[in-house]
């Protein structure tokens, strides 16, 4: 106290003056340094933060009963790392991430569908995406979404006997709405196995609950039936090609030697269009227009 | 002459305190266990080692800087025994710096003795001194240097319990500023942005210190790096002092 009663007032007042000039030249001396530091390169490994993340299992039993809020911050975190594309190989550890997430919050659906998601489009892994989908449906047994998402990528992927299998499985768990059958019947059409894609649009069409199902459900009977009508006509065509080295002048012509027992005629009776010349034989309705 | 004999007296203080010798206990527990959480891994055991023993004295360390620090001052306000040191020729930035440097001298010493025990437990893991390894802990030391400074900030006019929530608070917002840096990428120019990017230059940022990683995997960092970190933290501790010497001045004891 004695030491403070020398000094004059105004010495004082100069003293706070250049501390908080000091102050000030402090702060912009660590704010430029902190500018200087963020434009160097730091090497990183690439994943490194995230390859010795141990996996969910072992994680759990450190998150002290937060495991969901955890699981929380690691997808967002996991969204920020995905979105950072100057990690060339940041898909590396997809599965890894995800599956750290799915053994902490086991029934957040998020984190497996974005994960799946980016697997597919932007990895273009599609076969990643299906096993976070397994994954996911392994933990949420009850779910139709994840064998329905599967699908839908194969579906994407063209790979359309494994997303007629996941539709599949999507049709057996309850509760999957009825546009999981229809895209199984229009992914078997796909598949060219029209004798089940038949099946699964007649029992549609049959059990459907509203008009525009039914309408779906008739329209693509009507493609599945003209589709395999157009097959067994080519095939006539072929071999009345081969016996006679031209085409017939009409489709009646395949019925007399035999190659046909009788003509076939779409689903609403008529008959189907046959150019002659080119050999080529359409229906004569546009499927989806009718 | 007058902050050297404050820091001294700090550093005897500091010595005494129980609570010194208890995280010191826990250090080398964690730098032992570090041997044991090895053997259950698969592949490289000697990362477990350095990761475990890297991170123990970095966050014991912090606990030490914090939970003394926070006490130094408000100690001396609490029990009077300010009073009688500022009735003397010293000045009260003289009081604060010698309390800080001699919280310093305790966390050198203790870092010194904590980093011999794990450098001898990585010797005798890979019968070699990484050099890399005391770069990291020198780097850690920076940080403490910087954790010290806050806590002996807040103790200037808060409880040491708000001063450890408060400095503790100031650690995890400068391990996790590196959020704003990527919120900052995504925000839209405009005034959002410029307020964000005034928080992000203002709020330290400790990952600048942190140099574990690059210890332990090898990876090269260029020296300019290295040096514009450890001035950043000598000129963060610098401000932080500055400003607890700003408040310690217009304290009223009465």
């Amino acid at each position: 106290m004695t030491a403070m009663k020398t000094i004059p007032r105004h010495a004082k007042g100069s003293a706070a003056l250049s501390l908080v000039l000091i102050l000030c030249l402090a702060a912009a001396g660590f704010v430029s340094l902190k500018s200087a530091i963020d434009k160097i390169p730091r090497k990183k490994i690439p994943g490194a933060s995230v390859i010795y993340v141990p996996s969910g299992k072992y994680l759990k039993y450190v998150t002290f009963g937060y495991s969901s809020l955890v699981a929380d911050l690691v997808f967002i975190w996991a969204i920020q790392y995905y979105s950072t594309y100057t990690i060339v190989d940041r898909f590396t550890y997809l599965e890894h991430i995800f599956s750290i997430i799915a053994e902490l919050d086991p029934r957040y659906q998020d984190p497996y569908e974005i994960g799946a998601l980016i697997a597919f489009s932007e990895a273009k892994d599609p076969k990643l995406a299906y096993k976070i989908m397994d994954l996911a449906l392994k933990k949420n047994p009850d779910q139709w979404i994840f064998p329905f998402e599967a699908g839908h990528y194969a579906q994407m992927a063209k790979d359309y006997d494994t997303a007629r299998e996941y539709y599949q499985e999507a049709i057996k768990i309850p509760g999957s709405p009825d546009i999981v059958k229809r895209l199984y019947a229009a992914v078997g059409f796909k598949a060219m196995d029209l004798r089940t894609s038949w099946d699964t649009w007649l029992e549609i069409y049959n059990t459907a609950a509203d008009a525009r199902t039914k309408k779906i459900a008739s329209k693509h009977l009507y493609q599945v039936k003209s589709s395999s009508d157009i097959i067994v006509l080519h095939e006539a065509l072929k071999r009345f090609q081969d016996q006679y080295g031209h085409n017939p002048e009409n489709l009646a012509e395949l019925v007399r030697p035999g190659y046909l027992e009788s003509l076939p005629k779409d689903l609403d009776g008529k008959d189907y269009i046959y150019d002659s010349k080119t050999g080529e034989v359409k229906p004569p309705t546009i499927w989806w227009k009718r | 002459m007058k902050i050297k004999a404050i820091a001294i007296n700090t550093f005897r203080e500091a010595i005494r305190d129980r609570v010194l010798y208890l995280l010191f206990f826990f250090t080398v527990v964690a730098l032992l266990f570090s041997r044991l959480l090895a053997m259950l891994t698969v592949g490289d055991r000697v990362k477990i080692i350095k990761d475990v023993g890297l991170a123990s004295i970095s966050l014991f360390g912090m606990l030490m800087a914090i939970l003394i620090g926070t006490g130094l001052v408000y100690k001396e306000i609490d029990k009077k025994t300010v009073f009688t040191l500022i009735s003397k020729p010293i000045q009260r930035w003289q009081f604060l710096l010698g309390k800080f440097f001699g919280l310093v001298l305790t966390l050198f010493i203790m870092t010194v003795l904590m980093s011999l025990i794990f450098i001898v437990i990585v010797f005798l893991h890979t019968s070699k001194i990484e050099g890399r390894l005391l770069l990291a802990v020198l780097f850690i030391f920076i940080e403490l240097v910087l954790i010290t400074a806050v806590a002996i900030l807040f103790s200037c006019f808060s409880t040491p319990i708000l001063s450890s929530l408060f400095s503790v608070s100031f650690y995890l917002i400068g391990h996790f500023s590196w959020g704003l840096e990527t919120l900052l990428l995504k925000t839209k120019p405009g005034p959002t942005k410029v307020l964000l990017q005034g928080i992000y230059a203002l709020l330290p940022d400790l990952e600048n210190f942190n140099f574990k990683t690059e210890a332990v995997y090898g990876l090269a960092v260029q020296p300019k790096f290295y040096f514009y970190s450890a001035l950043y933290g000598i000129v963060y501790t610098f401000f932080i002092l500055m400003l607890a010497v700003l408040i310690f001045k217009k304290r009223d004891f009465v």
